[in-house]
């Protein structure tokens, strides 16, 4: 249903579809559209046949002639047909069935990726192959149609051309043999041709075609309106047609559609076809629009009254074949107890086809079929009929009553339900307690005779006691079994929901959902991420010991989940799509955004509906998971940014002053001696060279600290780390100094032997000079200033203290804000270009390190920094 | 010996200038280049002892002239790179380059590094005919014994440092990037080895430059590389 509804909100990209609409074969449907496409091809479109059937009657027209000139895609295949990418592609017959070993089972799901890449479609489909009036028409020609399509794809046509024809006309027409056998549709001359058929056949795609309409006027395929229409589901054959009817019921009265299916604890023993046909049945009723419903019970009325209640259900349609059906005990019809629950609920009751095969009856022989006596539960059964009869000759020779010693019987029964795992072990236990009670211990004992008169009546009494209770405890047993399963489930969605709120991180969301769903599926599973439409490596979360096999992250495989990624749909393996895929695909998607696909190992049969349920609401957490933490990390990005761009800002208004001052001089300078550097005497001229000497030199250390400002705001990727030798470090940045340093002195002290620290050299290099020249500029000249590094707990901690003033407690939180010096904010008289020290500690921050500063003792001020320890193993 | 002679290739004027100003008031003899083309064609028709070569060319990338000197000529190329990256030195270097100065640079600088390519270029003409001794200051290498002394007292090196210490002597003067040095050592180049390329540098250079006021031998280029200085 969703799919549908993506398709249609695609809009302007994708292409147009138009389908050319017919009652039955030959009524000039493929003619009709024919002639629409040379029409829209002389309106110069691009357009090219996909698809089309010989088609006789057309070999002697103009038409053909043109058509043959027209280019043609021999042996259509989807992906050379996108890359063409014509204006219009002609395919022939919607409902047609792929070839076995295409992308996709079927034409129309062709169709619909073709659209998506924008190519407009013509095609035609005839009234038999649209899903929901399969019935009608099959009732009509009693001709079984097997290639149909979901009425959905009808509905959602952008165009519907409606070719009609008289069918007197038309059946002039068959038989001047002007049609062709066409695909093999119709054999001439069945039952199928008769003026009154095809009236019918024409009024019904005559009211297809209206129906479509209302629903177009009315509004776009939401339901809307106060009818909601519950059906029943079951793996009767019958149970299809049924689920179409309702469907159309759902459809005319523009209702809500549920379709409902009440598991039963008996259902354990349902085998493998019908299995199959339930799902395939689950199947059919999505398609058509239902929403799925599963609920545990084993009172199948009420639960469907309960159900109907609570979602304010309107119409029930249920089969006949449930309608009658009969329990051992004779209890009343599902529908007598259905309106008894439920009184103020129209139920539909739909007739079964074939009255004569009742499905239920057939399903009684075969629990039969499938009962398999195990060794182990017969012994368990034997031994407790032994213990029971010790039991009983030892209160028998108390002299006890009978009457006691059969409740021993019975309770020897009751274990055996307990122990044994098929109700008929009960049955069997409860019939040979009494031969072996009447054998044992009723005159004349050790025969299978009884002489008093009221036997007959105890032994029955004491079967039916037996076997009533050996029954409870077995469907206690089933009950307990079946709510202990929904429990795992339930426990699964919740244990996820709330192991996802915890899990930060792409690759920790991804391990948590996928634990969940192997845990819950018990198979393997592949995830491939995606990001931006691509790809990543797959991820094999394994459910049991054995490694997974190796296929199923083949390069087959990953196109499979590739065609998932972009088409956002299920593909692979029990789909319509890639069906000869290992595994089953489904995006994890919030919306149109995928965020990646998941990739189920499936070996050892289909998902059922409960943990496909399941499956899809953890998919959905999960997705919302990735998409929640990506919203979170884009939102962190914007911060980063505009942080950036606030130290930006910042920076080119300190740095605009800061360069005007020293350039001011330099040039002043300059032109002052140039113009009289005669008339000055050697004093100042002096004086003014070393003016600007001081002057560039400054700012050469401001552009070397802009250069790594750079470095810095392109990220912490963008460092050059390596593992350094922290002496070697102190020396280089020793050697950049400011020239002043002649006046202070400056000691090292290393606390051992070759420190090695992991660090980008040349920004911690910046970063010395930094704090050095900082401690020079503030401190008088004669001044001592010491470096000092050691190792500690896997950190070098490199300390440089000044004897000078020190810097005042107030003062110290504020040393490494941008553009703070201090006391007194940018004064050309001390410039000490701000981005200094903060610059330090961003180089410091971005090595995951710490920059401090603290007082020296008697005076004076320290900073201190951190950088990670390097580690290093010696190739001798 | 005479002050030998010096191409300096500078598209900037006022750069060019500077360093033939510097050149001239110590005596160097000097040729100019203002490009690729010209610098190529200067270096083969006169032969210079030493050349000074710009790395932002416009018509042609200084790499690339290194590499065309180097196919004819082993004459020293000191690289003067406005480029702060490291990547763009060491890839000098790797082509043939002898040494680099970051501009902006010092006069100091300049004269300092002309002065110890020409010591080198002085020693590699006397010492060419010994090549089993290799002799520094007081550095002394006997390749034949494997020994190395410093003044007179022997050296104890291990296998590593012996091999470092005749990589730096054969390329006295030379600026090693870490990846020659580590290629030539231990026919590798790793991340893991560079750490311990620096640990074997720092123990070599304690054992030979352990006086404080002595020569200082071998040189820490950060991010670049090594080298041994040519003392006099």
């Amino acid at each position: 249903m969703t799919e549908e509804r993506q398709n249609a909100g695609e809009g302007g990209k994708s292409g147009q579809l138009k389908i050319f609409f017919g009652y039955a074969a030959g009524v000039g449907k493929t003619y009709a559209m024919l002639q629409a496409a040379l029409t829209a091809e002389e309106r110069g479109m691009d357009v090219v046949i996909g698809s089309i059937a010989p088609y006789r009657s057309l070999e002697d027209t103009a038409l053909a002639e043109r058509l043959r000139a027209m280019e043609r895609l021999e042996e259509f295949d989807l992906d050379r047909a996108i890359r063409r990418k014509p204006d219009l592609i002609i395919m022939d017959d919607l409902a047609c069935e792929n070839p076995k070993g295409s992308r996709h089972s079927r034409r129309y799901q062709d169709i619909r990726e073709l659209l998506k890449a924008g190519i407009s479609v013509y095609t035609t489909v005839s009234a038999q192959n649209i899903e929901s009036l399969n019935d009608i028409v099959t009732a009509i020609t009693r001709v079984p149609v097997k290639d149909r399509i979901p009425d959905s794809v009808f509905d959602h046509a952008d165009q519907v051309e409606l070719v009609d024809l008289e069918p007197r006309e038309l059946l002039e027409r068959l038989r001047n043999g002007a049609l062709a056998e066409k695909e093999g549709e119709h054999p001439p001359g069945t039952a199928y041709f008769t003026v009154a058929n095809l009236t019918a056949l024409r009024e019904v795609a005559l009211r297809r075609c209206a129906d479509r309409i209302n629903m177009l006027t009315r509004g776009d395929g939401a339901a809307h309106g106060d009818e909601h229409v519950l059906v029943c589901l079951s793996a009767s054959p019958s149970n299809a047609k049924i689920v179409r009817t309702a469907a159309r019921m759902a459809n005319a009265f523009r209702g809500a559609f549920t379709a409902l299916f009440v598991k039963t604890p008996d259902l354990a023993y349902m085998d493998e076809e019908d299995r199959k046909r339930l799902q395939s049945h689950m199947r059919l009723a999505e398609q058509l629009g239902a929403r799925i419903e599963i609920l545990y019970s084993d009172d199948i009325p009420f639960q469907i009254a309960e159900f109907a209640r609570i979602s304010g259900v309107s119409k029930i349609v249920i089969g006949r074949s449930a309608a009658t059906r009969d329990h051992i005990f004779s209890k009343p019809a599902l529908t007598e107890k259905l309106i008894s629950n439920a009184p103020d609920l129209d139920v539909y009751i739909i007739p079964d086809a074939d009255p004569g095969s009742s499905f239920y009856r057939k399903r009684h022989f075969g629990t039969r079929r499938h009962l398999v006596f195990s060794a182990g539960d017969i012994l368990k059964s034997i031994g407790i009929l032994l213990a029971a009869s010790c039991i009983g000759f030892f209160f028998y020779n108390l002299g006890v009553n009978e009457a006691n010693i059969i409740t021993i019987y019975v309770l020897g029964v009751l274990v055996t339900a307990l122990v044994t795992k098929n109700q008929i072990y009960s049955l069997i236990s409860s019939a040979v307690s009494v031969l072996v009670f009447n054998f044992l211990f009723t005159e004349p004992r050790y025969t299978l005779q009884a002489y008093a008169p009221g036997y007959p009546l105890t032994f029955s009494v004491m079967f039916l006691s037996a076997f009533i209770t050996g029954s409870l405890v077995m469907r206690l047993k089933s009950h307990a079994k079946q709510s202990a399963e929904v429990a795992f489930r339930t426990r699964i969605l919740f244990d996820t929901n709330r192991l996802l709120q915890q899990a930060r991180g792409q690759e920790e969301i991804t391990s948590v959902s996928a634990g969940q769903l192997v845990k819950l599926l018990k198979k393997d599973i592949v995830v491939y991420p995606a990001e931006n439409g691509v790809l990543g490596e797959p991820q094999i979360f394994q459910a049991g010991e054995t490694e997974p096999d190796a296929g199923c992250i083949s390069a087959r495989e990953r196109e499979v989940a590739v065609w998932t990624l972009k088409n956002n749909k299920h593909a692979g393996a029990t789909t319509d799509t890639f069906s000869d895929a290992g595994c089953l695909y489904l995006a994890i998607r919030v919306g149109e955004n995928v965020y990646g696909v998941l990739g189920i190992v499936m070996e050892g049969g289909e998902l059922d509906a409960m943990e496909n349920s399941i499956l899809l609401s953890v998919l959905g957490e999960w997705a919302f998971a990735l998409e929640n933490e990506k919203s979170t990390r884009e939102k962190e990005e914007a911060a980063v940014l505009a942080k950036n761009e606030q130290l930006r800002a910042n920076l080119l208004r300190a740095i605009s002053h800061d360069l005007r001052t020293p350039l001011t001089s330099i040039s002043g300078n300059a032109s002052n001696l140039l113009a009289m550097g005669q008339d000055f005497d050697e004093e100042t001229r002096k004086q003014l060279y070393t003016d600007i000497y001081e002057n560039s030199m400054w700012l050469i250390n401001l552009v070397e600290n802009l250069l790594s400002i750079t470095r810095l705001v392109e990220g912490r990727l963008n460092l050059n780390i390596t593992e350094d030798l922290v002496d070697d470090v102190v020396a280089e940045a020793l050697r950049h100094v400011n020239k002043k340093s002649a006046e202070h002195t400056i000691v090292t002290e290393s606390g051992e032997e070759f420190l090695l620290a992991r660090m980008d050299p040349r920004l911690i290099v910046q970063v010395i000079i930094n704090i050095v020249n900082n401690a020079i500029e503030y401190t008088p000249a004669g001044s001592h200033i010491t470096i000092r590094s050691e190792k500690k707990d896997g950190t070098i901690i490199l300390s440089i203290a000044d004897d000078g003033p020190g810097i005042p407690d107030q003062e110290k939180p504020r040393v490494f804000d941008m553009f703070y010096s201090g006391g007194n904010p940018i004064a050309d008289s001390r410039r000490n270009c701000g981005i200094g020290l903060s610059l330090c500690r961003s180089i410091i921050d971005a090595h995951g390190g710490e920059l401090t500063v603290s007082d020296n003792a008697p005076h004076g001020a320290v900073f201190t920094f951190t950088l990670p320890a390097g580690e290093v193993q010696l190739h001798e | 010996m005479n002050k030998p002679l010096i191409l300096v290739v500078e598209d900037d004027r006022s750069v060019n200038n500077l360093i033939t100003t510097i050149l001239k008031t110590h005596d160097y003899r000097y040729l100019t280049a203002l490009n690729g083309a010209e610098a190529v064609l200067e270096a083969s028709s006169h032969n210079p002892d030493i050349v000074l070569l710009d790395l932002g060319l416009p018509d042609t990338d200084g790499v690339d002239i290194i590499k065309k000197i180097r196919t004819w000529s082993n004459m020293p190329i000191i690289v003067i790179s406005a480029r702060n990256e490291d990547k763009d030195k060491i890839e000098a270097l790797d082509a043939g380059a002898d040494d680099y100065v970051t501009k902006p640079f010092s006069v100091e600088e300049l004269l300092a590094r002309l002065r110890a390519t020409t010591r080198r270029l002085s020693a590699s003409g006397q010492t060419q005919a010994e090549d089993a001794v290799f002799e520094n200051g007081e550095l002394r290498i006997e390749y034949a014994a494997g020994c190395a002394w410093l003044g007179d007292k022997e050296l104890h090196l291990t296998p590593i440092e012996y091999k470092l210490l005749c990589l730096l002597a054969r390329n006295v003067g030379k600026v090693l990037t870490h990846t020659y040095i580590m290629q030539q050592i231990w026919g590798s180049s790793g991340a893991s080895d560079i750490a311990s390329l620096r640990v074997f540098m720092a123990t070599l250079r304690k054992k030979i430059d352990s006086s404080v006021d002595g020569p200082q031998y071998i040189q820490t280029h950060i991010g670049v590389g090594y080298r041994m200085m040519k003392v006099e």
